[in-house]
């Protein structure tokens, strides 16, 4: 059995009163891409932000068999967990370069930053040509790379990525799905979160469905893809 | 490639870099092409000014977290230089020091509690520091020799044109060290936390730290030039912590171009020398001044000089790639 990466038990999150996530428990393997999909509300980009540690929450996260919750966004950080969070929160007024920089901006390891830069350009070889333009001025597929891009420079040993392709054209979503499967093939691995369910399965090895903040299903993306309340509610096959 | 072409390289390759150089070394020519006291006073006070701008800069300007004290630390210096002088005996020199650092200590106690506060708030609860700064020299009055103040402060050198040179002289190591380290990974930092706080604590940064630290470094040169302040006019009163003062400050960045450091340098040059001009105009000045506020507030939000300094060339550098 190959080692977990991060392990989810019983995870709760309230906002004041309102439940949003709801006994969760999941796990992620090295190396594989996981992908929780539902519909809005459903709690998806909070269980993202609890990982992250920018939402408190109740319950257990391991980290290579280490608790984090409790743990500062910026310590889940150094520990090996980059988010690339929803709507891109990028820093619209600083360049691309310096968008770069920054997510790599703890590191001491400087050989390493710069291959990890190579890398990072060679998978969006748009951001190299707009190195020095301010990343408000990109479009919204080119600030999803910068996005990723920028998650990926912090050299995580999971990377987690809410909605990617949210708001953006289906050719840039084709684009960023073939990035996305690129991280995976060099060994990277991935909690992803995506409201459309068949990019979440063309590139997913396992799917969690999450509705009203509870697991509803979960199982590989074949068995998914085959599961009449999926193809009904997600896929939009009858 | 050694020190010195370095040093030279960097210097001419970014316009912030060398406008500041060039106009620095001019305003050490100053002395020498005029023999006017009224104006070299002038410029001293100039001098004052542009160090409590760029001060507030380095915290405000660059992390986006708008201190409306900014008196707190200047009043704190420059009271701290009185008793230390009065009643110890320490000498001006030495107090530039020693005020920095009580104003550096002040900035970590104003800045621990509003750290978590934003916007409004925190130029709320600035302001509300400074103010009841202001209003403890009138109750202990005893003390602080309440509105009258403090005098017979040591003067710090021999003359008016010892006063410049030594202002002058501040005002270079406090841009060189605040330029320095607003180009550094520390102000890339604080330019980061004001875009989004929350994607550079996603990014590994503990920003509540390069915050904290922020608020010393402005709060040291605030101190230093209030210290300066203090035994430049051999005195020291409840002025020094007036919100008017904050708030000036604050306009002077503003005009300048905040996050630039050189912007609120050369606006502090600007605003003060033009406000001794328009002297002559009596109440019209205000009239004057807060027009060009809405103007520039309006068509220049950025600043001033932020919009001149972008459209100046580089030289010497091929453009920067990746």
């Amino acid at each position: 059995m190959p080692a977990s990466i991060l392990q989810i038990e019983d995870l709760t999150i309230y906002y004041g009163k309102a439940l949003a996530v709801d006994g969760v428990s999941m796990m992620v393997e090295d190396g594989e891409t996981v992908a929780v999909i539902g519909p809005n509300g459903a709690g998806k980009t909070s269980l993202l932000r609890a990982v992250a540690g920018l939402t408190p929450s109740s319950g257990r996260i391991l980290f290579r068999e280490k608790a984090i919750s409790g743990l500062k966004a910026y310590e889940i950080s150094r520990q090996g967990i980059s988010l690339c969070p929803e709507g891109r929160r990028l820093f619209p007024e600083l360049t691309v370069r310096q968008n770069l920089d920054l997510g790599a901006i703890m590191r001491k390891d400087h050989k390493k930053v710069k291959t990890d830069l190579e890398n990072a350009l060679r998978l969006f070889p748009v951001l190299k040509s707009r190195a020095g333009q301010m990343a408000r001025s990109l479009s919204g597929g080119e600030q999803q790379m910068l996005a990723i891009g920028r998650a990926m420079m912090s050299d995580p040993e999971l990377l987690m990525l809410d909605e990617p392709s949210m708001g953006l054209a289906l050719m840039v979503k084709e684009s960023i799905s073939t990035s996305i499967v690129e991280i995976t093939k060099a060994g990277g691995t991935i909690l992803l979160v995506e409201q459309d369910a068949g990019m979440a399965m063309d590139i997913s090895k396992k799917i969690y469905l999450l509705e009203n903040g509870r697991i509803r299903l979960e199982g590989t993306a074949q068995e998914m893809a085959g599961n009449p309340h999926v193809k009904e509610a997600y896929l939009g096959i009858a | 490639m050694n020190i010195v072409t370095r040093i030279w390289g960097t210097l001419i390759s970014r316009p912030p870099f060398y406008v500041m150089a060039i106009f620095l070394l001019f305003m050490l020519l100053v002395p020498f092409l005029t023999d006017d006291l009224y104006l070299i006073g002038v410029l001293v006070l100039a001098n004052v000014y542009a160090i409590f701008a760029s001060s507030w800069d380095i915290l405000s300007g660059y992390s986006g977290k708008e201190n409306f004290g900014h008196t707190l630390f200047i009043g704190a210096g420059a009271y701290g230089a009185a008793y230390l002088n009065l009643y110890l005996g320490v000498p001006p020199m030495l107090n530039l020091l020693l005020c920095g650092l009580i104003g550096a200590v002040f900035g970590v106690l104003i800045g621990i509690p509003c750290l978590p506060l934003v916007g409004p708030y925190l130029a709320l609860a600035t302001m509300a520091a400074a103010s009841i700064a202001e209003r403890l020299t009138m109750i202990l009055s005893k003390y602080t020799g309440g509105e009258e103040g403090l005098y017979g402060l040591d003067p710090i050198t021999d003359g008016p044109v010892g006063d410049y040179y030594l202002s002058l002289i501040l005002v270079i190591i406090t841009t060189i060290i605040l330029m320095a380290i607003g180009y550094s990974k520390q102000g890339l930092i604080l330019r980061s936390i004001k875009e989004d706080e929350t994607a550079s604590e996603a990014a590994g940064i503990n920003t509540t730290r390069y915050k904290l630290v922020a608020f010393a470094i402005s709060a040291f040169f605030a101190g230093m030039g209030g210290a300066f302040y203090a035994h430049y006019q051999m005195y020291t009163g409840p002025s020094s912590l007036s919100i008017i003062m904050a708030v000036t400050i604050i306009i002077v960045c503003m005009i300048g171009g905040m996050g630039t450091i050189v912007g609120p340098v050369l606006a502090a040059y600007m605003l003060t020398v033009s406000n001794e001009f328009l002297r002559s105009i009596g109440d019209l000045r205000l009239l004057v001044y807060t027009g060009l506020l809405v103007v520039i507030v309006l068509f220049l939000p950025r600043g001033v000089f932020t919009v001149i300094l972008e459209r100046l060339p580089r030289f010497g550098q091929k453009s920067r790639g990746v």
